[in-house]
């Protein structure tokens, strides 16, 4: 076994994802197991009482739970003793130095700005996804689904934010920002996006943030940007679109190597080399979106998380913690100084 | 919707009721309190659904400690459309409290 690593231990909803409580439960011991991350599991204190004892796993009942469907803020006020709600209130008592949760996310996001607060200077938090770039540092897509409606002041905090994730996170130096739209100059794109994209390249995101102007949807996955910056509506889209194609694509690849007992045996010899890739792509493999903005660390998983995502998971929310990301977001959207 | 009989027995006035309500909106929606009018809407100033209930639990915590147990009912949120309308409800509900 791993040695315990010290430290307050990562709040994990054991209630909240399609495959509750058993896959988070199993990833959850897996983490403390694996990685020696201490946890901190909250959920049905009868479920958890038949999971018993485990090494760097502590336990706390929560009599109700947020269900997939509730409506985000009304569970959170209503539900003030679910899962959900007593993770992020275990980071702001300072019992859990981070959250995960794969429950319902509009929930996730309301307890987390309910209970953790807002940074200084926030506005709304945005949720910041990594996409996988083949052979490069992933890109930050942000805002990934948190505010359907945004205004262009918003979209330049998000631009200060992803800036900060991608710079803790992967250890890029200067990270290049683009703003999503429909062509790259400026003149393209929709009301929203040509204001944001005055607002950026006038440098209201500080003088350090380097904002390269309009991106296209086609360069998210390539190494030509670090961030890309949109609302959240398009940013789910593009999400679900990219999850979805590549699923399609990797499936189809795979369906061609089995066709026939001929091509197997050709197969035998690329296999080694493209399940990596598949392995790359899948979003188990970094094992959620992080809420940008609260004070505290928060990691939203995907509805239908396995152990292995939750393991994933919660490595992201304990580097977060390492990385001091919250800290470096209020730095620079708190002084409006990309410092 | 409780009815408005009205704060004052409860020793608060509608000004800080209303200034409160401004202050609390200010800080949520990082804007300067001035500019917030009383005849104002939330959806014109761009407060959603996740800000009102920010607003909520900032006037629960901010009135709790002068009126224990102080709490907005969340069948009541969908009737309030305006700063206006936050204003004469805390009122009312302070005066029924009372």
């Amino acid at each position: 076994m791993t040695q315990v690593v010290d430290g307050l231990p990562v709040a994990v909803d054991a209630m909240g994802g399609d495959r509750a409580p058993k896959e988070i439960v199993a990833g959850a011991c897996q983490a403390a197991e694996e990685l020696g991350i201490p946890i901190l599991l909250i959920g049905d204190p009868e479920y958890l009482e038949s999971v018993g004892p485990f090494p760097g796993v502590q336990f706390q009942g929560a009599s109700q739970v947020v269900a997939m469907d509730e409506d985000p803020g009304k569970a959170v006020r209503v539900k003030r003793d679910s899962s959900l709600v007593r993770c992020a209130e275990a980071v702001h008592e300072g019992r859990a130095s981070a959250m995960v949760s794969a429950g319902n996310t509009g929930a996730t996001m309301a307890s987390a700005l309910l209970r953790m607060g807002r940074l200084h200077g926030v506005s709304r938090p945005a949720i910041a996804t990594v996409i996988p770039v083949i052979g490069s540092t992933p890109t930050v897509l942000i805002d990934s689904g948190a505010n359907i409606e945004c205004t262009a002041h918003m979209l330049v905090q998000f631009a200060q934010m992803g800036w900060a994730m991608a710079m803790e996170r992967f250890g890029i130096a200067e990270p290049r920002v683009g703003l999503l739209s429909i062509g790259e100059e400026a003149t393209k794109g929709n009301a929203l996006v040509k204001e944001a994209h005055a607002l950026l390249e006038g440098g209201a995101a500080g003088p350090h943030v380097h904002f390269m102007g309009n991106v296209e949807g086609r360069d998210v996955m390539t190494d030509r940007v670090d961030v890309v910056v949109t609302d959240g509506y398009t940013g789910n889209v593009v999400l679900k679109t990219l999850e979805g194609g590549v699923k399609a694509v990797v499936g189809a690849v795979l369906s061609a190597l089995t066709s026939s007992d001929e091509v197997k045996e050709a197969a035998k010899g690329v296999m080694p080399a493209l399940l990596p890739l598949a392995a790359e792509f899948d979003p188990d493999t970094y094992g959620g979106a992080v809420l940008l903005g609260v004070n505290g660390v928060c990691v939203i998983s995907h509805g239908s998380s396995g152990a292995r995502a939750i393991l994933n998971a919660i490595k992201v929310a304990h580097h977060a913690v390492e990385d001091k990301l919250v800290a470096r977001i209020e730095a620079v959207v708190g002084s409006g100084v990309a410092s | 919707m409780p009815s408005d009989t009205g704060p004052q027995q409860a020793g608060i006035g509608r000004e800080r009721v209303l200034d409160m309500v401004r202050g609390s909106l200010a800080e949520i929606l990082e804007v300067d309190p001035g500019t917030i009018a009383d005849g104002a809407s939330f959806a014109d100033l761009g407060a959603d659904s996740l800000a009102l209930i920010e607003l909520v639990e900032a006037l629960e915590k901010d009135l709790g400690t002068d009126f224990a147990g102080f709490r907005i009912d969340d069948e009541d949120l969908e009737d309030l459309k305006t700063v206006r309308d936050a204003v004469d409800y805390v009122c009312a509900k302070l005066g029924n409290a009372s």
